[in-house]
């Protein structure tokens, strides 16, 4: 047993940086049999939401801008880094991760904002670290920092 | 655990693997031991974050300990002494050595979490993304504290954090 488990642990690290550093032509047609949404636009769209909903926000109330500012500007890395592995992995889903977000309403106080943001942040944390127990280990990474990232910006905002 | 004929032993730990969770075992026996020089330099209104941080990671180093264990790995002990990498004078500069400390587990614990597996890394998944998770809202505090910003790295454990 032990040997061969050693071997296929190997054998899947060297692949997932094979994939980090090149780039990855051939893995693509290998996940392509994938069918459904990518389990990361979840994520993703809860990224892209929260930057645009941050963004507004302090449009809308200035005062919000160095609370909410880093949060948005977070999120969007956040956003990138997703769309960025569901592109890698699944070409398929461009036209999904290209489509344009929908703007966000301003919110009506700045109190709105900052509670709404602190309820999606749980969410997206929650999310995120439950995706990151069981998916693969590239993403668990990816999904880890995310879920933390969320849960550090949601202390800010208490 | 006692059911005949015994217990499915656990699959091994790759080499890669265990010597990524020594790695994170040696940065909370070093958080352990920054907090205990922190807690001397910081103001009365963060012991409470000192205390709950450093029972975290005593926690999760006591968690690491008894999980290599299973593995049948005897984890080295933690040093007696560490190097700040700056001298701690102050509560700046303590709560700078607390960032450092929090960084340093946040990276040994996300690279632990990429070098696991769904099936078999479920135990080793929740410790990192605990430890990462903690490392990321603690080190607001901290870095609140040093004037550092941002308060949350976008990506923390990946290295690029300050």
């Amino acid at each position: 047993m032990g040997t061969p488990r050693r071997a296929v642990l190997r054998g899947a690290g060297a692949a997932v940086a094979g994939v980090a550093v090149v780039g990855l032509t051939g893995l693509a047609a290998g996940c392509a049999r994938d069918e459904g949404p990518d389990e990361l636009e979840g994520p993703l769209a809860a990224a892209r939401a929260d930057a645009a909903t941050a963004t507004a926000a302090v449009a809308a109330f200035p005062g919000l801008a160095d609370r909410l500012t880093p949060l948005a500007e977070a999120r969007r890395a956040h956003a990138e880094a997703l769309a960025a592995e569901i592109r890698r992995a699944r070409p398929d889903r461009a036209a999904a991760v290209d489509a344009a977000p929908a703007p966000a309403p301003a919110p009506a106080s700045a109190a709105e904002a900052v509670t709404a943001l602190s309820g999606s942040l749980g969410s997206a944390r929650d999310a995120a670290g439950a995706l990151a127990l069981t998916t693969a280990s590239y993403r668990c990474g990816l999904l880890t920092s995310v879920a933390a990232s969320c849960a550090g910006q949601a202390t800010v905002l208490a | 655990m006692t059911s005949p004929p015994g217990p499915p032993a656990p699959p091994p730990l790759s080499d890669d693997l265990r010597d990524a969770v020594l790695a994170a075992l040696g940065t909370e026996h070093a958080a352990v031991w920054s907090y205990g020089l922190v807690s001397a330099f910081v103001p009365p209104a963060t012991t409470a974050t000192v205390t709950a941080a450093s029972l975290a990671h005593r926690e999760r180093r006591d968690a690491v300990v008894a999980l290599l264990a299973r593995e049948g790995v005897t984890p080295p002990a933690g040093a007696a002494a560490y190097r700040p990498p700056e001298p701690v004078t102050d509560a700046t500069s303590a709560a700078v050595l607390a960032v450092v400390a929090e960084d340093d587990v946040a990276a040994a614990w996300r690279a632990v979490a990429e070098r696991t597996e769904a099936d078999t890394g479920g135990e080793l998944r929740r410790l990192a993304l605990d430890a990462v998770t903690a490392a990321a809202t603690t080190s607001v505090t901290w870095r609140r504290l040093a004037g550092r910003t941002p308060l949350v790295p976008a990506f923390p454990g990946d290295g690029s954090a300050t």
